[in-house]
């Protein structure tokens, strides 16, 4: 055994700086992109107040008349920014997409963790975890060329034919984009996240548990159901956060498949529309012809809304997800 | 030990270089020859001045022109200069001009005021006329028949008031044509479009209703129809929108005119300031175009929409290149020379470019106004 | 009654597991689907001459889209993987566990933050306030600080796997901390580290939105010059020619989608063997 010499132990300490300068990167682009984008949204906070939240109407005004000043900003006459509907589109294809890809992929993961086995288990798995390595574009042409038609041919008609004595669900299946599409393409993007972890969680559920159930006479779907699932719920509730979240800030794949609904809550499951992230991608140059930079500046308070909920969502998950991995290895021990 | 603080230092090291030449930021100096040297073989024949690259962003309906007519005649021309274009709509080819991000922003539209005011070195130079078209889809209509519309009625459908194809106002302009009885899907540009622009003015020009709520804008507020009325990036994508969509109406740049009425798409023949109902022609373009060049000031912003006279197509407008004065030396130069060739009429203004597009040489008298402003490019 | 009560717990099992495996079978079936989608209509309308031709007119090659991806991913990957595996290792090694917590948690939120915020937030800040115009580095930077995050994540995981003792042992050779880890701790964690690095690096591949307003989009193949040029890229073919009403542009969306995938998957699948000889290994 010999002592560290003088040099190793200054190398020691410039590693250790430089590592930790790396390692500083993620928190400064999160402050920085925070702070840039909250900076950037004050003028339209003080335009349009809480109405940015509430109004319907998304106008950049007549940028070809003359300006107007209001609550010390000035902007296109008639420009109003209400981003309710985005709002609304993003809550409301991410949620539908939570509420298809949540049983099939808790289904999916059942069989994945205790149907199948060996090399046909690990075909399964490998195929739905490519699935998430799919790009969003593709998903999105997927959308267009596959599900649209599909759409309006079969399950439009079907769901008009079945469901359509509930008002949401009956109207014309339209082009086949829109809130439908979005939520069945995001669905399918986050079942992979949605499975991967529910099967890992499943695997972890102690034998004797099980064992247990089939020992008070349950069949074996009621230990499934009465006894795994309740067993990892904190978990599989952290899973959907992060999926739900990843649905929400999607931004090709909708801009793709939604019909870049405008000015308008969805009627039907049927309706077009655009979420957040995609009137951010949609509006961007269109906003940047504004001589006032107000539609800019709304375009980064949507930015901070959009930034604000998943980042909520996400920590939600992680706090979850760390909660039941901790509660799941104390059960390993017991 | 010394191998592992020198492997560190050297990953530091190339992330440290990475981000100072981040930093230098105008290294656009450094050569690019790699840019010039592909696809066509430039070898031979070449001038003496440095490679330069153009970009180009904007108008979807001035693209075919540039990308398949003018970029490979100018290349044979003038092998060193590389031009770039892309079809993004022409809000963004403004956008992007007035940031710097491109060298030509091409537009249907001309600046606002307001933009003008903010960024006084910005021309906007008239390259040539052009014109719109409102087109349809519907199944039984024969290819030869075209339907007549009016802007109040095409404003009213997009508002929703007319619901119908066979609604009576529709109806009215078409006797004799059986009109189905089917719902209209209305479909409009997604995208911040020039295009959007032009229609919105001819509805403005011709339904007050319009004209107080939705003005004009390369950006509408689009009324909301529901699943009847859809977005689409481009005009490429209001064609393919159109074609996938039965009993659907949109409006769409005439350089496009072949590719939709190739797709089944028909075209309406829309009533113009005299009550007249015209088709886009070369003579009725040419006539909107002639009734107004008297009009056009010495920055040359001005709409040729709902021009007056019997003859005139009511949906007509210069193609704007939109460009900033100060440039950096090589690029002035070659940016002055590309624009200049693009106006002659014996260079990207003849014939055998215009026509497969659809749009009109500038009027001649026009043409000196557009000159002028190209020689105010300057570093 | 009893028998009934068994029929009906029989008939719940029966169906639980039935919408079990008919939920299995829709997930694969729309994977097959779609990849067979794509495929099919990438390999009928992809021609080798795609592959060394730029795009040009309503068609062309994907030349410049396939340099100008690998060009984007190649200078991302030389910023982010430095950045993410020393950050990893100064959370895992280094930092204290308040410290490490709130770099984690950051970390997480930036992962979370979407790409279309990263790329606004890229085109506001380098395009226009930089001044670098759509540029590789603008580009390459966006997608950094995507790619960071995982690789972060990936570095730190797979170093906290490395048991307690080899590092014990390590510094009880007299070896300093980094030594400890240049020369012992990171040969147990290089398979995931590099895990992390590749997945970095399909998630790049793939990414649109922070590219759309920072990179631009050019016809030629990409030059040296890292601003003010700008550059290429497979998905912005995708998203763009799909929507062009010809064939010939069809086919270039169709081919370029087929590209991705076929790459996107095929480092996937390296990275599922990679992970699975580690843990056949480790077990």
């Amino acid at each position: 055994m010999r002592a560290a010499s003088r040099a190793s132990k200054t190398a020691d300490i410039w590693f250790r700086v430089v590592a930790g300068l790396c390692a500083s990167t993620p928190v400064l682009f999160l402050v920085v992109i925070g702070v840039v984008v909250l900076i950037d949204s004050i003028p339209v906070i003080r335009y349009m107040g809480w109405h940015f939240l509430t109004g319907v109407n998304w106008d950049l005004g007549d940028m070809y008349g003359n300006m107007v000043v209001r609550n010390g900003v000035s902007a296109p006459a008639g420009a109003t920014y209400g981003a309710l509907p985005y709002i609304v589109g993003t809550l409301a294809s991410s949620v539908l997409a939570m509420l298809i890809a949540i049983p099939v992929s808790v289904c999916t993961a059942v069989i994945l963790a205790y149907r199948v086995h060996g090399p046909v288990k690990s075909v399964f798995s490998i195929l739905v975890e490519l699935l998430a390595g799919i790009p969003s574009v593709v998903f999105g042409l997927w959308g267009m060329v596959v599900l649209g038609p599909w759409i309006v041919h079969d399950l439009g008609p079907a769901i008009n034919r079945v469901l359509g004595f509930i008002p949401f669900l009956r109207g014309s299946a339209g082009t086949g984009l829109g809130l439908l599409n979005s939520a069945l393409v995001l669905a399918l993007m986050v079942v992979p996240i949605l499975t991967a972890t529910t099967r890992d969680l499943l695997e972890q559920v102690p034998v004797l548990y099980r064992e247990g159930g089939i020992g008070l006479g349950m069949t074996d779907w009621e230990v499934i159901r009465r006894i795994c699932l309740p067993y990892v719920k904190d978990g599989l509730i952290g899973a959907v956060a992060l999926g739900w979240g990843r649905a929400m800030g999607e931004t090709m794949a909708v801009l793709m498949v939604g019909g870049s609904g405008m000015n308008a809550l969805p009627h039907t499951i049927f309706s077009p529309i655009s979420t957040m992230a995609s009137v951010i991608a949609n509006q961007l140059d269109s906003a940047l012809t504004d001589a006032t930079h107000l539609a800019v500046h709304a375009l980064a308070e949507l930015a901070l809304v959009l930034m604000v909920l998943t980042l909520i969502t996400n920590w939600l998950a992680r706090i979850l997800v760390q909660r039941s991995s901790k509660t799941l290895r104390e059960g390993v021990r017991a | 030990m010394k191998w592992n603080r020198k492997q560190w230092a050297g990953l530091t090291a190339s992330a440290a270089v990475l981000v100072t030449l981040a930093g230098c930021g105008s290294g656009a100096g450094n050569s690019d020859t790699s840019n010039a040297a592909n696809s066509t073989d430039n070898s031979t024949s070449s001038a003496s001045s440095a490679p330069v690259t153009l970009n180009e962003t904007g108008s979807s309906l001035l693209y075919p022109l540039f990308n398949s007519q003018w970029i490979p005649a100018y290349k044979s021309v003038h092998p060193n200069v590389t031009i770039n274009a892309a079809s993004t709509g022409s809000g963004k080819g403004i956008s992007d001009a007035v940031a710097g991000n491109v060298q030509i922003g091409a537009s249907d539209a001309y600046m606002s005021d307001a933009l003008v005011q903010q960024n006084p070195s910005m021309l906007n130079i008239p390259l040539a006329i052009s014109a719109q078209q409102i087109m349809y889809n519907i199944p039984g209509l024969s290819a030869d028949k075209h339907l007549n519309l009016s802007g109040d009625v095409i404003a009213k459908i997009y508002m929703g008031e007319i619901k119908q194809w066979n609604d009576p106002a529709i109806a009215k302009l078409n006797p004799g044509v059986s009109l189905p009885n089917q719902p209209i899907t209305t479909i409009h540009r997604s995208d911040s479009s020039g295009d959007t622009f032009l229609f919105s003015q001819y509805l403005s020009d011709t339904n007050s209703e319009w004209n107080t709520k939705y003005k004009y804008n390369t950006t509408i507020s689009w009324p909301s129809l529901g699943n009847r009325s859809i977005g689409a990036k481009g005009n490429d994508g209001v064609v393919t929108q159109l074609a996938n969509t039965k009993y659907s109406i949109g409006y769409v740049g005439i350089s496009w005119l072949d590719k939709a009425t190739a797709q089944g798409l028909g075209y309406a023949a829309l009533q113009n300031k005299a009550g007249k109902d015209v088709l886009p022609t070369k003579d009725s373009i040419a006539a909107a175009a002639n009734a107004m060049v008297n009009q056009v000031p010495d920055d040359e912003r001005i709409s040729l929409v709902y021009a007056p006279g019997d003859n005139s197509y009511p949906i007509v407008n210069f193609e704007y290149a939109v460009v900033n004065s100060h440039q950096s030396g090589d690029v002035a130069q070659a940016l002055k020379d590309f624009l200049q060739w693009a106006i002659q009429p014996n260079g990207g203004n003849s014939s055998q470019y215009m026509d497969p597009v659809h749009f009109l040489p500038l009027p001649s008298s026009v043409e000196p106004k557009s000159e002028a402003q190209i020689n105010k490019i300057g570093s | 009654m009893n028998q009934s009560r068994r029929l009906r717990r029989k008939l719940g099992s029966w169906i639980g597991f039935g919408g079990s495996w008919l939920a299995t079978a829709l997930v694969l079936f729309s994977l097959v689907d779609m990849v067979a989608t794509i495929l099919w209509h990438g390999v009928l309308s992809f021609r080798p001459a795609m592959l060394w031709t730029v795009t040009s007119g309503n068609g062309g090659g994907l030349e410049n889209a396939i340099l100008g991806t690998l060009y984007l991913v190649f200078l991302a990957v030389v910023i982010s993987a430095p950045l993410g595996i020393l950050g990893g290792i100064f959370v895992s090694e280094f930092a204290g566990s308040r410290l490490a917590s709130v770099i984690r948690f950051c970390t997480e939120g930036l992962s979370g933050v979407p790409s279309i915020v990263i790329g606004y937030f890229g085109y506001l800040f380098m395009v226009i306030r930089w001044g670098w115009e759509f540029s590789t580095l603008a580009g390459s930077l966006a997608l950094t600080v995507i790619m960071v995050p995982y690789i972060l994540r990936s570095t730190e995981a797979s170093l906290q796997q490395v048991p307690h003792a080899l590092r014990e042992a390590a510094w009880g050779l007299g070896m300093t901390k980094s030594q400890a880890i240049t020369r012992v701790i990171w040969k147990s964690g290089a398979s995931g580290i590099i895990t992390g690095v590749l997945l970095a690096v399909a998630i790049g591949l793939g990414e649109t939105a922070p590219l759309l307003y920072t990179a631009g989009w050019s016809m030629y193949n990409p030059s040296l010059a890292l601003t003010h040029h700008q550059i290429g890229y497979l998905t912005y073919v995708v998203w763009t020619y799909i929507d062009m009403p010809y064939n010939e542009s069809h086919a270039l969306a169709y081919s370029a989608a087929c590209v991705l995938l076929v790459v996107i998957l095929f480092i996937h699948l390296v990275l599922r063997t990679l992970v699975q000889r580690r843990w056949s290994r480790t077990h």
